[in-house]
């Protein structure tokens, strides 16, 4: 029980952090937040439970007013502007990332990658295309079209995300509760 | 006096197959004991045990003849423990938080806790701490804070792991004065024996395996001699485990 | 931890959190149905009660709309190109309205007026299983290592430049998501030593 709270409560500090530390940049050059990076490990690192808890504990923060959100963001008007759709799609990206690295027993690399995949990308467009089509009054189609710039970010976000995933089972084995 | 007698006995701890801690059998019942070891040797372990935040691989541990990894809440009274780094063990944002969430787990009312945790801040002189963000508390205050969350609890022991290596002089020597006038049983790790002159009794952990208990003039004695011998040789070369 | 609520004390911090979260909630939904002028009505209305709080709390709540100028751009670009600029307007003049006035919730309440509100509504779910205590840490356990976490992922990156002439990049990661698992571990066991959840 302790160990479920304290490691839901770190993950949603993990997530702001990630989307505070200033400049990480994932490609030379390119300053990418690596807040969904940060959803994405919460779902392939923690699993599908814990994982969505972490999420919506971190937004939970957002929504009384901490500026937690990459670019230092934050409170209720997030929740009503055009990225809405994604915040809301955060949690539920988590649990399938993390569903597909409890269930799919193949190697963690692939397993996080497909996860981080479906979760990251696949579940959180379909949440956030139809966000933006609303807010920004635009077909589903072109609201596709505006998310399109930020596939290939999210591409190389979800290959970290697996090598990150790979690299803890290598150091830490146990330390994956997705796996354990 | 109330004294909560401490005894272990035949204990072993070796997670996943390795020897931490190695048939350790004792009795503490002294007011004032000190426990010395190089790093690595144990000693964070044995206090772990002692508080039962782990149960021994082998053996027994026992507080005042209940085992403490099982009976968690008749511990809150009996056994308190500070970690050696405060940081990994302030749960909360603020001063007052902190010091009222051992009181709330002790059965008492959240605006109860609020008040005795603002009335000891106070007789401190502290009042003003209350609402403090632990962050901005420096190191020597974060562990007055996690001492000052333990002693509200009145635990008849207080655990104390390596409390002065993070301190400067001045701090020291406070925390040094503070403890001194501490009416609970007091068990002190370090691996620095100058901290643990004035103990009534020191014990010496060595790859987790208890070589040697008495008074601390003597025990300690033979513990400088030993690291004597062992900084005139070459390196630490040895890999554990 | 800094939070989005403004140092500017104005009449609007006194009003109860939960009475301006039913405003913000019953004139999002007005302010969804509405078209054409109206629109601008709402949002002529919005810079008013901002002005009405003060020129500095003004200045604070146009600063705090900046992230959405990428989408007002997009937004012009593409009524522009359509020639449909009336339509364009309404979007850019709702979307504004609305996010402007969650804003003002934010910044005209305390952080720990929200928590409550966010504690009483969170009640019902106990019995779902969530215990409203365990939620409590969990918000203050947050609250506490955001910070801790930040500092101590800094120092991974600064360690890292001391030994190398490149930048840390997404290397620091997986060093930061050790650090959440240990600290995670540790605090279990501080929450254990001091009775459990
Ligand atoms: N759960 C564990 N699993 C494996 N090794 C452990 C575990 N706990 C402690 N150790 C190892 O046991 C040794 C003694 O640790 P510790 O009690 O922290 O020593 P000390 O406090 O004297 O420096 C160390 O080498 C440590 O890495
Ligand atoms: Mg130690």
């Amino acid at each position: 029980m302790e160990r479920t709270v304290t490691h839901v409560a770190l993950f949603a500090a993990l997530i702001a952090v990630l989307g505070l530390v200033p400049k990480i940049d994932l490609m030379a050059g390119v300053p990418i937040t690596a807040q969904s990076l940060g959803i994405m490990l919460c779902g392939t690192v923690l699993g599908a439970r814990r994982g969505a808890l972490a999420v919506l504990l971190f937004l939970l923060l957002v929504a009384v007013g901490l500026p937690l959100l990459a670019g230092g963001r934050g409170g209720l008007g997030v929740f009503v502007g055009p990225s809405a759709g994604f915040l809301i799609g955060f949690p539920v990206a988590a649990f399938v990332a993390g569903l597909v690295v409890e269930r799919w027993r193949v190697p963690v690399g692939p397993a996080a990658f497909a996860g981080a995949v479906l979760g990251g990308i696949v579940v959180l467009y379909a949440f956030g295309i139809p966000g933006m089509a609303l807010v920004l009054g635009k077909t589903l189609p072109e609201a596709a079209l505006l998310a399109t710039p930020f596939l290939a970010g999210d591409l190389i976000k979800a290959g970290l995300a697996a090598v990150i995933t790979a690299g803890l089972a290598n150091v830490r084995p146990g330390a994956l509760l997705s796996r354990n | 006096m109330d004294i909560s007698g401490i005894r272990l006995s035949g204990a072993c701890y070796a997670p996943a197959g390795k020897a931490v801690l190695s048939d350790i059998s004792l009795t503490l019942d002294e007011p004032r004991i000190g426990i010395v070891g190089r790093n690595g040797s144990g000693k964070t372990t044995l206090l772990r045990l002692m508080a039962g935040l782990v149960r021994p691989t082998a053996g027994i541990v026992r507080v005042g003849g209940l085992d403490p990894a099982a009976d968690r809440k008749a511990m809150l009274g009996r056994i308190g423990i500070l970690f050696q780094n405060p940081d990994h063990q302030i749960i909360f944002p603020t001063v007052e938080e902190e010091l009222a969430f051992g009181l709330r787990q002790q059965g008492r009312a959240e605006a109860e806790a609020r008040a005795l945790a603002r009335d000891l801040l106070a007789r401190q002189g502290r009042a003003h701490w209350a609402g403090a963000a632990v962050q901005t508390l420096s190191q020597g205050q974060r562990q007055w804070l996690c001492l000052m969350a333990v002693l509200a609890m009145d635990p008849a022991t207080i655990l104390l792991d390596e409390p002065f290596a993070a301190l400067d002089l001045p701090s020291a020597a406070r925390l040094a004065r503070r403890l001194d006038g501490l009416p609970q049983q007091v068990v002190i790790v370090s691996h620095d024996p100058r901290v643990l002159e004035r103990m009534d009794r020191v014990l010496w952990l060595e790859g987790g395996r208890l070589v040697a208990d008495g008074p601390a003039a003597q025990v300690l004695r033979a513990f400088r001699a030993e690291m004597d011998r062992l900084g005139e040789a070459d390196a630490d070369t040895d890999l554990a485990g | 931890m800094l939070t989005l609520t403004s140092p500017v004390e104005t009449r609007a911090h006194r009003v109860p959190a939960g009475l301006k979260l039913a405003g913000l909630a019953v004139a999002t939904t007005g302010l969804v149905q509405m078209h054409g002028a109206a629109v601008g009505g709402v949002l002529a209305g919005v810079v008013v009660l901002y002005l009405a709080l003060g020129p500095a709390f003004a200045r604070h709540g146009l600063a705090m709309l900046r992230p959405l100028w990428p989408f007002l751009l997009v937004l012009a670009l593409w009524h522009g190109w359509t020639g449909d600029w009336a339509r364009g307007a309404e979007i850019a003049g709702k979307m504004l309205a609305a996010v402007a006035l969650a804003n003002l919730v934010t910044m005209t309440t305390r952080l720990d007026d929200l928590i409550a509100v966010v504690e009483r509504l969170a009640r019902p779910l106990a019995r779902l299983g969530l215990d409203p205590r365990v939620m409590a840490v969990a918000i203050a356990l947050a609250l506490r290592f955001t910070p801790v976490l930040f500092w101590r992922t800094g120092q991974l990156m600064e360690a890292w430049r001391a030994r190398s002439a490149r930048r840390p990049g997404w290397r620091v990661v997986l060093p930061a998501v050790l650090l959440a698992l240990d600290d995670a571990d540790h605090v279990a066991e501080a929450l254990r030593a001091r009775g459990g959840l």
